[in-house]
């Protein structure tokens, strides 16, 4: 039998300019019926691309230029546009990664999912409803009846997601292509889906492609995976057995630039820069890794690597594939514990409550955000704020740098209250107090220069310091954050996404602050820049002395970096302690929750949130 | 990156609406030396005399003569001035009187923002025209009481538009942490806020130009515009409809004149539009 989908030497060419610009090279694959392949890599792979080919939903001035896709043995690119519509949506399914941008905001879901089957071509209309209903039984959702006649906004991301599985799933696909469909979610809900999409596989005994930029979870889920750096795989095989025994360099180091959530507390590997984009790539020769890669010699710069077999059904594209396993982290950064130090700053009893009108006359809700929050951080202490969406983790954020004030409680900045909104309070908190955002695009003004916006703070208020001072801070503080000087004339748009977050932190750090907020900074952030950013608070700490509170969802950054953690669930701080205590015995189900979401560093071990089935959320 | 107000110099459409402007500056600032008589200088030998060029014209008035045997041209040169001075003055004034409002209601929100909504609610319900007309019955005529209607009329346009467009800036981290670097409001406004609504602000000038040169013609129009001594292009349109018969170039004339005014305000405003948008700017483009 014909593989489900097998794609021969497939390329994607983008056109840049004037240039031709390859996207996907040589891509070749074989996905059999009823397994799971993984395509691993960070943005800008040309992961996603793939599962757009297949769509043959390419952006503009994307185009397939050679090699071939088969759908059962059936040439995709070659078939009648007619034909290949019919396959997509039936015999061919999608689960995105955005799901509330997935559904019609303005249509019911039983209206969604009645027409998704009349196309299917169900005729009668009580048939269609029993079968929604039967479908997101099987997608796990509570009163499906109920469910139909509600409209996406209702409905949670996680409940969105099902929806979208169970519909992808209804026409008893052949073939699934989930392009990160955990992504957007919270990372308690993980587990239960990526537990569905397995379950629902082997239940329809459908091939799914799954697209995904996290090792952990490909290696629980994935049959075979696909490594794949700029465009071009660089390595391939069985999913355990690569993940546990990387073969090409750039693996290994994705690898141990991830956190670990068990055992000791390691270093993390840092590649150096970042994937070369489209334009940089039409200029490179040989391996497109050599520029990052720590064990890149004289002939990789010149030699493209073949793609080799290294053992059965495993193949890797480097040239020394054989000195790999020698990459390995730096010594551990130390960590700075400092039981005696005083507190900086403190919670005690702080409650928000937002007054939420429905329409015009509607009747007010309250909604509590932070219900009675107490805590405190000592000097040079990094405590960790962990918890999902909407626990109330960045009204903590909003609350502590003064753009909210409190309903009740005090806000202690070094034993002082500076919780309510005056001039003078305004000061004190200027004085000691940053925050570093979390959307590096947002926080950081397009019309100023980066060396205006690093030293912002030098034209607060009354100050004006002199062009010349500013710029002699702003070299300071790019070499302090890693960064060139020549970029102090750029303006943000001419920065990475890396970059940008640099000099948001840079940025905080221009008054010498004695506590830093940072809301999510390494969040949208690949698996290498995170490494980098991470890193660099952790130097950043040794170097200037700062106390932190890192609010967060990834627990495995939260261990490298902070030596305390609170986690907060639905307004209220359920559990407090230090890391590793906490994250090793958690008390609280939530903690237990976020704990067992992430899946464990080593490929082979079991990940019990995958296996135990669990109540649905 | 150059500024977007370089970028724009760039767009035909921009270059275009500039040079009609730049020709109607001229006349209105050297209208002195550039018309042939004074706009009150009456010939009564020589009354609703064709253009020039027409059976019976006289080369001493080029576009002819009116009811009063005043030189045309002279006097669509000095409605020019009338013209320019009215569209400038009343838009800048409605631009600072709305975009302020507009920065204070967009940024602090909550009651503020409510009570400025609600005055800009009350303020558009009564028809404009209208609205101008009883005010400059009540104020008298004359230049000075025509712009000042104009930007009592108008300021609602820039509030409404630009909160909106505040709003959306407000929102921005970047605004958030300039307050926590240390900046006042008002400095967080000015330097934060303002550069990034500045180009819908100018796109909104020019178009409420070309609103005032159409609203002095109409309160010229019907005489609660400038003095009478003062030559105004709606006046003049006025004192022509009673020999449309005789003269039809003396209605037409200064009704081409407004029309060349207002399609090079609207020009203007359309090519900055497009060129100074910001969601294209953003993205670097």
């Amino acid at each position: 039998m014909a593989a489900a989908l097998q794609a021969c030497d497939l390329v994607v060419d983008a056109r840049i300019g004037d240039a031709l610009v390859p996207v996907i090279r040589d891509l070749s694959f074989e996905l059999q019926a009823g397994k799971i392949l993984g395509l691993i890599g960070e943005s800008g792979a040309g992961k996603s691309m793939v599962g757009r080919a297949v769509a043959q939903l390419l952006p503009q001035g994307f185009a397939i230029t050679a090699g071939a896709l088969f759908f059962e043995g059936k040439d995709l690119l070659k078939m009648p546009p007619a034909h290949r519509r019919f396959l997509l949506g039936r015999a061919i399914g999608f689960i995105p990664q955005a799901p509330l941008t997935a559904l019609n905001p303005v249509l019911t879901i039983g209206a969604q999912f009645d027409e998704h089957l009349a196309r299917l071509g169900c005729t009668s209309s009580r048939e269609r409803r029993q079968s929604a209903v039967a479908m997101l039984e099987a997608a796990r959702l509570p009163r499906p009846s109920d469910l139909l006649r509600c409209y996406p906004h209702q409905l949670s991301g996680g409940m969105c997601q099902r929806v979208l599985i169970a519909m992808a799933f209804a026409s008893d696909p052949r073939l699934v292509i989930a392009d990160e469909p955990t992504t957007a979610l919270d990372v308690t809900l993980h587990a239960p889906i990526i537990r569905l999409i397995a379950d629902m596989q082997r239940r329809h005994r459908t091939a799914v492609l799954f697209i995904t930029h996290d090792l952990r979870l490909a290696a629980q889920i994935c049959d075979d995976v696909i490594v794949m750096y700029a465009g071009r795989a660089v390595e391939s095989g069985p999913a355990r057995a690569v993940l546990s025994n990387p073969a090409h360099p750039y693996t290994r180091c994705l690898q141990l630039a991830n956190p670990s959530m068990q055992g000791d507390c390691r270093a993390l590997y840092v590649m150096p820069e970042q994937m070369p984009s489209l334009r940089q790539l039409a200029g490179m020769s040989g391996c497109h890794f050599a520029p990052r890669c720590p064990l890149a010699m004289e002939d990789c710069q010149r030699v493209a690597p073949p793609d080799q077999t290294i053992a059965p059904g495993r193949r890797a594209a480097c040239l020394h594939v054989a000195t790999t396993p020698s990459i390995a982290a730096k010594a551990p950064a130390a960590m700075a514990a400092s039981a005696a130090a005083r507190p900086v700053l403190a919670l005690e009893g702080v409650h928000k409550r937002y007054i939420v009108r429905a329409g015009l006359l509607g009747t007010a809700r309250i909604v509590t955000a932070v219900k009675n929050a107490s805590f405190s951080i000592r000097e040079n202490e990094f405590v960790a704020l962990v918890g999902e969406s909407g626990s109330g983790k960045s009204t903590i954020a909003r609350l502590l740098v003064g753009l909210e004030q409190p309903d009740a409680g005090r806000i202690l900045l070094n034993g002082e209250d500076v919780g309510s909104a005056s001039a003078r309070n305004h000061d004190l908190r200027t004085k000691s107090l940053q925050m570093v955002f979390q959307d590096p695009y947002s926080a950081l003004n397009p019309r100023r220069r980066i060396a205006s916006i690093v030293t912002q703070a030098m034209e607060a208020g009354s100050r004006h310091a002199d062009w010349d001072q500013r710029l002699a801070r702003t070299r300071d503080l790019l070499a302090e954050v890693g960064l060139p000087s020549d970029l102090a004339t750029r303006f943000p748009h001419q920065l990475s996404g890396g970059q940008r977050q640099r000099i948001n932190i840079a940025r905080a750090l221009c008054t010498l602050p004695t506590v830093l907020i940072a809301d999510e900074i390494v969040s949208g952030l690949d698996v290498s820049i995170q490494a980098q950013l991470l890193n660099l608070l952790a130097r950043l700490r040794a170097e200037l002395g700062f106390a932190m509170l890192f609010i967060s969802h990834d627990l495995s950054a939260v261990r490298f970096l902070c030596s305390r953690v609170l986690v907060m669930y639905r307004g209220e701080i359920v559990e407090e302690g230090p890391t590793e205590t906490v994250f090793a015995d958690p008390r609280h189900s939530h903690t237990r929750a976020l704990v067992s979401s992430v899946p464990p560093d080593n490929p082979e071990a079991p990940w019990p949130a995958f296996d135990v089935a669990q109540p649905t959320v | 990156m150059k500024g977007p107000l370089a970028h724009s110099l760039r767009s035909p459409k921009v270059l275009i609406a500039l040079s009609m402007i730049f020709c109607i500056a001229t006349c209105a600032i050297f209208a002195g030396a550039v018309a042939p008589h004074e706009p009150g200088e009456q010939n009564l030998l020589a009354i609703l005399t064709p253009p020039e060029w027409m059976p019976g014209g006289d080369p001493n008035y080029p576009l002819g003569t009116d009811s009063l045997g005043r030189c045309v041209l002279s006097r669509l040169i000095y409605g020019a001035r009338t013209a320019m001075l009215v569209a400038f003055f009343a838009s800048l004034g409605a631009m600072i009187i709305g975009s302020v409002l507009a920065h204070i209601s967009g940024y602090f929100g909550g009651a503020v923002d409510w009570v400025i909504g609600r005055l800009v609610d009350i303020w558009m319900s009564f028809p404009p025209v209208i609205l101008s007309l009883i005010l400059m019955v009540g104020l008298g005529i004359g230049l000075g009481k025509v712009i000042l209607a104009i930007i009592l009329v108008d300021w609602t346009r820039f509030c409404r538009v630009l909160r909106s467009e505040v709003l959306v800036v407000t929102r921005h981290e970047y605004v958030a942490a300039a307050r926590l670097l240390g900046f006042t409001h008002r400095q967080t406004i000015v330097r934060e806020v303002l550069p990034a609504t500045l180009p819908l602000l100018i796109t909104l000038l020019s178009l409420e130009m070309a609103i005032a040169v159409v609203v002095e013609a109409i309160l010229s129009f019907v005489g609660l515009g400038v003095s009478a001594d003062q030559p105004a292009w709606g006046q003049m349109i006025a004192d022509a409809r009673q020999y449309v018969y005789q003269s039809p170039s003396n209605l037409l004339l200064p009704i081409a004149a407004i029309c060349f005014t207002v399609m090079a305000f609207n020009l203007l405003g359309d090519g900055l539009r497009r060129s100074l948008d910001v969601r294209l700017m953003e993205t670097g483009h």
